[in-house]
């Protein structure tokens, strides 16, 4: 076999694993319901802030968790904590985009969020992750 | 609305606009034909009227050019565009920025830059001119045509930046727009709506101008590869090519990063990259071009991997296409920090990029017939595509034709029996190390491509469906709801990826230039490579140590050897093999900044620290496990906190301007000494000095010696008595002042401020923070007040307290009557406080409401330091004498405070020296190339 089949063999080879294998990293999008029925998955749940609900953040008890509801896109609401200070905004926000998993009562706990704020044109930097 | 004269509204600038982009776009189309016509012909008289026609062109787009900066500098409020991107407070420097902000101006600086670089190539290319300026015009229409904003029918084609407000298509017909004088009749006009805060900052004047250049020159090689296989000259045109490609890789690279000291500097995600889709966009082409360039340099000397050469210079323009059809287009949709919106430019990126890959693979395709077929069946697919609406399908369809068509052309022309290169030579490490680069960009770009799955998925999802169900596979039956979304932590994913990647590319960019071209003699590279080896492993150890990498970040200590390695490797070979002749060390000084580039991210990322933490309070991994309790401080005004090796100190919050500044003190940590007689606190016990003596890092290690406890104290010592601490804030060392830029209509911005030091930056940003300035009516020091309406006896759960409202009560004293006579009643609350931590730690706080005809007027608040807590009596509503109908208002603030992260980046200087290198050596090696080539020659 000559080298440059070797070659190609190998590249092809490694080309595949990773494609595939960024494939599998890649999460999913999913509604509260599908995310409650996986908890251990981590996903990016797509919905609205609950702007009747109260949003929790006491710094002094501890500073990295905010807690808040969100209503996802089918309509089920879901108690969320999320591990980070508030972000500036939030109340503004037109779109969340959580991202973690389902906790065991029925809340979800996210590790990071992405936020869409209205009124900005192009939306540029409009979601600080 | 024929014969309304309005007023103020300078329409012919707009008319001008308008009317020089029409020009623009004929020009180009006028240059196209005229240069194809001259290339197929080889006739000078077409090849004139081409180049008449992009000088035409050219003067177009200048103009367009400097009508839209005229607008905004007269701040013609009128023009939608000035607008949404200026306003009258902006500082001037900035109007650049307004410039290419929006869609339209920076499709425009795009274009701007083709056509300098177009009228270089008139200039210089010689024979080359007709060929590559015809695919230069050619890529001027699409540019020409996405900023024309006229109608086709109901489609409207581009979108001008020269539209006034009152012609835009929402508000064509509205009363207003009849009013002559509209401009200033309607405040709104008065001024723009601004720029975007985070654009407001030197890096994004000059980085998009560079990126976008950086762009443009992807089109030179291009045009040179297409003109190469048009005109049969399948390798002549790489000389030519070859300084540009690096000029490209010189500019582009230093664009992106730019854009990444941009981020660092006035963006608040904690660093400098963040593989988000935008910036993965425009690292892939510089990755592509690397590889091509070096492929070239390869077959100058000896016609192999021709295919690889052409496919990666074509691929390096087209995916400079697909970056921005994934930004501009709108697909990236909520995944992205910096996309734009749509806007309608979908189908005409879509067909700008696919028009770019069909005449990429129609060349490489050297048959007649099979050109002619690939352009047919192409044209139906198009036909099929728009017509029948069926995109998804016939976009799949005409990738699988090109892919097949490309192993076509492979197979016909460019496989070859020639006897394979040796295996140390530097031509086939050069191979490697190219394609190395490409699987990198393979797989950014797939990951980075995730939302454009999603769209290709859908029309399948039937199929995936019943073959998941047929195959058991849930992740085949997961394709089937085309609900991919990207990585979750995708900084943690691209690094899993490209550090291997990351890790060959510095291995091969050390020892592939001791490598001799054809064949090497072995003994004498190995002598060679002696030292460098010798020099790496010392450092890695060194550095490893130092960094504290334990041996199971394996991967981490082997990017750190072939980081060192490449170093040292490329800058001895200055000396050793140039023999220090600095006109030929272009590409070791591009290594060495590639290289350093690569160490200078390992550390500061690897080794980033947050020494912002969390100490106090409770702990989230109680609730989650992947939660982290590390990464913000708290700090209340006037504190002084330990965080890291500083002590920090919130001194003031100061308004400039549109900034709210925090300032922050940073102190030297000290070691505390003690005198006889101190008194502290440990836990539950107090302590007495016993000797004069100088703390150690453990309270039980000093204690025998030099404290002694104090059996009796009341509870009243104990909580005021300080708490025993081995350090104390020693010597003022600087201040840090992040700021928050507070934008009603944009969003308020936080910006961070950073400490530099040579080894290493302290990068600090407000995380969250009180925003209220001096003009509100919020009391210095404290945050907002939280209202409770509540009766007798209920209580109030605050973060550091817990509230018992008591009784309610009048105060009748004479003093007070004689002050305020008989119209006023003052209200006074008794609350029972307790600490929420301390169940024994007890205060009573009495808060004033001053009430004058059935309405509050005034108040007292009354404020407890120890609890950093203030309450306030609102409103009482009721009969006193029945104190169980009462309802009261009770407010509750906290002392003012903010949330900052802190992060250490260490060696983050290494990462922009190897930037300064990087762009340095390639421009040397750009302009070693320019002068040993003659204009004659290409």
């Amino acid at each position: 076999m000559k080298r440059s089949h070797i070659i190609a063999i190998v590249i092809i080879a490694v080309a595949i694993a990773a494609l595939v294998g960024s494939l599998y990293d890649s999460s999913t999008y999913a509604d509260l319901e599908m995310a409650m029925a996986n908890p251990g998955k981590e996903y990016h749940v797509v919905g609205v802030l609950d702007r009747s609900a109260e949003i929790i953040y006491e710094p002094s008890l501890n500073a990295s968790l905010t807690t808040f509801t969100m209503v996802d896109l089918a309509g089920r609401s879901a108690r969320v904590n999320l591990n980070m200070a508030k972000p500036q905004d939030l109340e503004r926000s037109e779109r969340l985009v959580l991202i973690g998993k389902a906790g065991t009562n029925g809340e979800f706990h996210a590790r990071d969020m992405l936020k869409k704020c209205p009124s900005k044109y192009n939306e540029e930097h409009a979601i600080e992750g | 609305m024929q014969g309304i004269h309005y007023i103020g509204e300078h329409a012919w600038a707009g008319q001008l606009g308008h009317t020089l982009t029409i020009i623009s776009f004929v020009g180009a189309v006028l240059a196209a034909l005229a240069y194809l016509i001259g290339t197929q012909r080889n006739d000078d008289g077409w090849k004139s009227l081409g180049r008449l026609a992009f000088r035409v062109h050219s003067v177009a787009v200048l103009g367009i050019v400097v009508v839209l900066f005229t607008m905004l500098f007269k701040h013609w409020f009128g023009y939608d565009y000035v607008w949404k991107h200026s306003n009258l407070q902006m500082p001037m420097k900035y109007i650049a920025s307004c410039f290419w902000e929006g869609q339209e101006g920076s499709f425009l600086l795009w274009t701007f830059w083709h056509m300098v670089l177009g009228n270089i190539l008139i200039w210089r290319a010689g024979k080359w001119e007709a060929p590559v300026m015809t695919i230069f015009a050619a890529v001027q229409i699409f540019l020409a045509m996405m900023l024309l904003g006229i109608y086709v029918g109901d489609v409207r084609i581009g979108s001008s930046p020269f539209l006034l407000i009152r012609e835009l298509p929402e508000n064509l017909g509205l009363p207003w727009t009849l009013a002559p004088d509209y401009l200033t009749r309607i405040p709104q006009f008065a001024d723009g709506r601004g720029l975007n805060p985070l654009l407001q900052n030197y890096w994004m004047v000059i980085h998009p101008p560079t990126l976008f250049l950086g762009f443009a020159s992807t089109l030179v090689p291009f045009a040179y590869a297409i003109a190469g296989l048009w005109t049969g000259q399948r390798k002549a045109w790489m000389t030519p090519a070859l300084p540009w490609t690096f000029f490209g890789v010189m500019i582009l690279g230093t664009g992106i990063l730019m854009g990444g000291a941009w981020a660092y500097e006035a963006l608040s995600f904690g660093g400098f990259w963040a593989w988000d889709p935008v910036e993965n966009a425009s690292l892939v082409p510089w990755l592509t071009l690397v590889g091509a360039g070096h492929l070239m340099l390869v077959n100058k000397r000896k016609e192999t991997s021709l295919f690889t050469t052409y496919f990666l210079t074509l691929v390096s323009f087209i995916l400079v296409l697909y970056s921005t059809f994934l930004t501009r287009s709108g697909v990236l949709g909520d995944t992205s920090v910096h996309s734009f919106t749509g806007d309608g430019m979908l189908p005409g990126l879509l067909l700008f990029m696919l028009f770019f890959i069909g005449l990429g693979v129609m060349m490489l395709v050297s048959d007649k017939g099979q050109r002619r077929f690939y352009a047919l069946i192409s044209l139906v697919l198009l036909a099929i595509g728009v017509l029948l609406e069926v995109q998804v399908g016939a976009i799949l369809l005409f990738a699988a034709l090109s892919i097949a068509m490309l192993v076509v052309a492979y197979r016909k022309s460019f496989s070859s029996n020639d006897p394979e290169e040796a295996l140390w030579s530097r031509e086939f490490w050069m191979f490697i190390a190219s394609l190395v680069l490409l699987l990198s960009a393979a797989q950014i770009t797939f990951s980075t491509s995730v939302p454009v799955f999603n769209l290709l998925l859908e029309p399948f999802g039937e199929f995936f469906a019943s073959l998941g169900e047929r195959t058991g596979s849930s992740f085949i039956a997961g394709l089937a709801d085309a609900q991919l979304a990207p990585p979750g932590d995708a900084i943690a994913h691209y690094n899993k990826w490209q550090l291997p990647f990351a890790f060959i590319v510095s291995m091969l960019v050390a020892f592939t230039q001791y490598l001799r071209w054809k064949d090497s003699d072995m003994k004498k590279f190995r002598r060679d490579m002696l030292l460098s080896v010798l020099i790496a492993l010392v450092v890695t150890a060194v550095a490893a140590w130092l960094l504290g990498y334990e041996p199971s970040r394996m991967q981490y200590i082997a990017l750190l050897f072939a980081t060192v390695f490449a170093t040292a490797a490329n800058a001895i070979y200055i000396p050793k093999i140039l023999k220090g002749r600095l006109r030929n060390a272009g590409p070791s000084v591009a290594h060495v900044g590639f290289a350093l580039v690569m160490l200078g991210a390992l550390i500061s990322t690897g080794n980033k620290e947050e020494v912002s933490q969390n100490t106090k309070g409770m702990d989230l991994r109680y609730l989650n496990e992947g939660f982290s309790n590390s990464s913000d401080i708290l700090l209340y005004r006037g504190d002084t906190v330990r965080m890291g090796e500083f002590y920090v100190h919130y001194r003031a919050k100061e308004q400039e301007g549109i900034n709210l500044n925090y300032r922050m003190d940073y102190f030297a940590v000290e070691p505390r000494d003690f005198r006889t007689g101190d008194t502290v606190r440990v836990g539950d016990m107090l302590f007495r000095a016993k000797t004069d003596h100088r703390a150690t890092a453990v309270f039980l290690v000093d204690q025998p010696e030099n404290w002694e406890p104090i059996e009796e104290y009341t509870k009243r010592e104990l909580w005021y008595a300080e708490e025993w601490s081995h350090t104390r804030p020693g010597k003022f060392l600087f201040e840090l002042a992040p700021f928050v830029q507070l934008n009603e209509r944009m969003g308020n911005v936080a910006e961070p401020s950073t400490k530099h030091w040579l080894h290493r930056d302290l990068y600090t940003h407000i995380r969250y923070g009180d925003l209220s300035t001096e003009s509100d009516s919020i009391a210095e020091g404290w945050m907002p007040d939280r209202l409770y309406e509540k009766t007798i006896g209920d209580t109030i759960v605050t973060p550091t307290s817990i509230v018992i409202i008591d009784s309610v009560y009048t105060v009748r004293d004479s003093a007070t009557k004689a002050m305020l006579g008989e119209r006023y009643t003052v209200y006074a609350a008794k609350l029972r406080i307790r600490d929420l931590y301390r169940a024994d730690r007890w205060f009573d706080a009495r808060p004033l409401v001053i009430y004058a005809d059935g309405e509050a007027v005034a108040g007292k608040a009354a404020e407890l330091e120890a609890l950093r807590m203030r309450y306030g009596l609102a409103t009482v509503v009721g009969d006193l004498n029945d104190q169980q109908s009462l309802k009261l208002g009770i407010n509750v603030a906290e002392a003012e405070f903010v949330v900052m992260q802190a992060l250490v980046f260490p060696g983050i200087n290494i990462l922009w020296l190897g930037c300064v290198l990087l762009a340095l050596g390639s421009g040397m090696a750009v302009w070693q190339r320019v002068r040993s080539t003659k204009p004659s020659e290409a």
